[in-house]
């Protein structure tokens, strides 16, 4: 049963790319990027601000969805004396996010207000992630099946465009200093930033000190945008070598390679950066609100 | 911008090629240092685990944030030799 599951996986896998064949000779590998060209399906246009609903917002909506159903259908539970699995299965989502996310970066008593942020990014990444593998009819291609034209299935995560974790992490930015500067009051927390060190180097330091905390936003924010988008596009590259060297007999190796990089994701990748994720913001936002740490 | 860098097996000019050498050596040595530098952390935590397995527990969050931090040097490669390509 495992076996045929990981097939069908595997075979949902090639559906994608089984549509796109028919493309034209001129650029064979094109549409490996174009899987990540956003064009409009409902245009919304706010004077100069471009609001409009692509694939990555409908990836976006579906997983804020399905995080509030996770939360929902998991957390609300009725607690008896046996538990059932549905009760432990939300404990243990709970007890990640308590344990090893908020109380390993926030001070105890920060606990309270930011752990409900820092686990619901956590799930919320995870969501958007791991929809980001499994096959959904959300994608710009057409297939005609039976005279109906539909949408091929297509594998896509909102996480592996800049914008969308640029936002988050812009979200931690800003939650960072806000909580620093509330704690600590601005001219403390800003004299926290710069170590002890020798007056002469203090025009060497601080210019890098400002520049660590720029980084960091970019940090937070390349480190999921990469990761998916490196995923992503080597299953689709592996999937791809048999239209772009035009032989079949390449999905022998192709397909398992491809299924191998898939479950590598899956298992690993989704969960591991949406716990790094969370942690980090714990660790930043702890790291304000009590600087001598 | 971004269509049609991927499988340049044949690269029409110079600047093409010189781009597609930068794309190659950007995720190639960024491969280079976090393969030795995740090696390094998983050993560690053998290590760590195999003379004291009751602290697994605790390692295991340090050990996966370790690791995630020094994969993301890859991606800052890749990242930089897709910059590289597309931009310059």
């Amino acid at each position: 049963m495992k076996r045929l599951a990981a097939l069908l996986f595997g075979l949902a896998l090639v559906l994608p790319s089984v549509a796109l064949a028919q493309d034209g000779e001129e650029d064979k590998g094109a549409f490996i990027s174009e899987e990540w060209e956003l064009h409009e399906w409902i245009p919304i246009h706010l004077g100069p601000i471009d609001m409009s609903i692509n694939k990555a917002v409908a990836y976006l909506l579906l997983g804020a969805l399905c995080s509030c159903l996770i939360g929902i259908v998991f957390m609300r539970v009725k607690v008896g004396r046996d538990p059932t699995r549905r009760q432990a299965l939300g404990e243990t989502i709970y007890e990640v996010a308590q344990v090893s996310v908020a109380e390993q970066g926030l001070p105890t008593q920060a606990i309270g207000r930011w752990f409900p942020y820092v686990a619901s990014l956590m799930v919320f990444i995870w969501t958007v992630n791991m929809l980001g593998f499994i096959p959904l009819p959300l994608s710009d291609e057409r297939v005609t099946i039976a005279g109906v034209e539909l949408p091929t299935l297509a594998i896509f995560a909102a996480t592996s465009t800049l914008s969308v974790t640029l936002a988050l992490a812009l979200m931690t930015f800003v939650f960072t200093h806000v909580e620093g500067i509330r704690a600590n009051g601005s001219w403390k927390y800003f004299k926290s930033w710069i170590p002890d060190v020798p007056k002469v180097m203090l025009p060497l330091i601080i210019p890098l000190e400002i520049l660590g905390q720029l980084m960091r936003l970019i940090s937070l924010s390349v480190r999921l945008y990469a990761n998916m988008l490196a995923g992503h596009m080597l299953i689709l590259t592996f999937v791809g070598l048999i239209i772009v060297l035009e032989n079949v007999f390449l999905a022998i190796v192709a397909v398992p390679a491809a299924a191998l990089f898939y479950l590598f994701e899956v298992l690993i990748v989704v969960s591991v950066q949406a716990y790094i994720f969370a942690a980090l913001s714990a660790i930043y936002i702890g790291s304000a609100i009590e600087p001598e740490h | 911008m971004l269509s049609s860098f991927f499988f340049l097996a044949a690269a029409e000019d110079g600047a093409d090629a010189g781009k597609a050498i930068a794309l190659a050596l950007g995720i190639g040595l960024g491969a280079l240092g976090a393969g030795v530098g995740i090696g390094n952390i998983f050993g560690s935590m053998i290590q760590a685990v195999a003379r004291q397995p009751e602290l697994r527990g605790e390692l295991q969050g340090i050990q996966w944030l370790g690791f995630a931090l020094t994969e993301a040097v890859v991606f800052y490669g890749l990242i930089g030799g897709l910059l590289a390509y597309v931009l310059v």
